[in-house]
């Protein structure tokens, strides 16, 4: 097994009334990213609108994206071609450090 | 108007149950004078409930309505004299809560954006301790106001 390194994620977070969790949920990966030593970048689409976008740069750079599922994300197309993942926003809340650590073993066995 | 001030916060709040802890965080919104309908905000919050439950772990729920009941965008805390169950999603009790109430038409509103700084805060474990121990309404006030000035300015 190759050694698990740290790795260039993003993320778009949104949730139904987006007030709360799509932020929660972008600060959450956020931290545990970091926490781990890796790239990140969370874009949130929320009610205030789209913050923190991700630039063509950034979305080509990444290895991995995460999206929540909880309702739609925006301009979804843009991520066609990369490894997606798609978690509940509660799950980034509660369980970033892990999906991060989880993503960091996977990648390190392609 | 401030979103969160000394009359929308109670630190030893008694209930048994999150729809009567919902009921009386909306009380204290609608005695500030922050609501519109008080019926017509408990319901919207209850039914947002029903959608998925903002029990977000960590002995934390931030239960929220969105809707023209709302008068002033608002944030209710609560510290529980006693947890209660809130199906969080970590399984745990819920001791502390954050209700939100938001105006359906407000958007653009810089309001909205101490919540969101509000919200990325309670994920840090470092602040829900502090808003745990705090001795007073003012003190949990300094907190957030602290913080979210932090927030804003990054």
């Amino acid at each position: 097994m190759n050694e698990v390194k740290p790795i260039n994620l993003i993320g778009v977070t949104a949730c139904p009334s987006g007030v709360a969790h799509t932020y929660m949920a972008a600060e959450s990966l956020e931290t545990a990213a970091k926490a781990a030593g890796c790239d990140v970048h969370v874009e949130t689409q929320g009610q205030i609108g789209i913050e923190n976008q991700l630039s063509a740069e950034a979305i080509k750079a990444a290895d991995v994206v995460i999206l929540t599922n909880d309702i739609g994300i925006k301009n979804e197309d843009r991520f066609k071609g990369k490894l997606v993942l798609r978690v509940s926003s509660g799950d980034l809340i509660g369980k970033s450090p892990i999906i991060v650590k989880k993503l960091m073993a996977k990648l390190a066995e392609a | 108007m401030e979103i969160v001030t000394k009359d929308i916060i109670n630190l030893d709040l008694k209930t048994q149950d999150k729809n009567d802890a919902i009921r009386q965080l909306g009380q204290l919104l609608n005695n500030a004078g922050r609501l519109n309908d008080l019926e017509g905000y408990v319901q919207n919050v209850i039914e947002r409930e029903t959608l998925t439950t903002t029990g977000i772990g960590f002995g934390i729920a931030i239960p929220h309505g969105k809707t023209d009941a709302v008068k002033d965008i608002s944030v209710a805390v609560a510290r529980l004299h006693d947890p209660i169950d809130w199906a969080s999603l970590d399984g745990g009790k819920v001791d502390l809560i954050f209700q939100l109430a938001v105006p359906e038409s407000s958007k653009g509103d810089e309001h909205l954006r101490l919540l969101s700084a509000l919200s990325r805060n309670l994920i840090h474990e470092d602040f829900r301790n502090t808003i745990r121990t705090s001795q007073t309404a003012q003190e949990v006030i300094d907190l957030i106001s602290q913080s979210l000035t932090k927030a804003l300015e990054v």
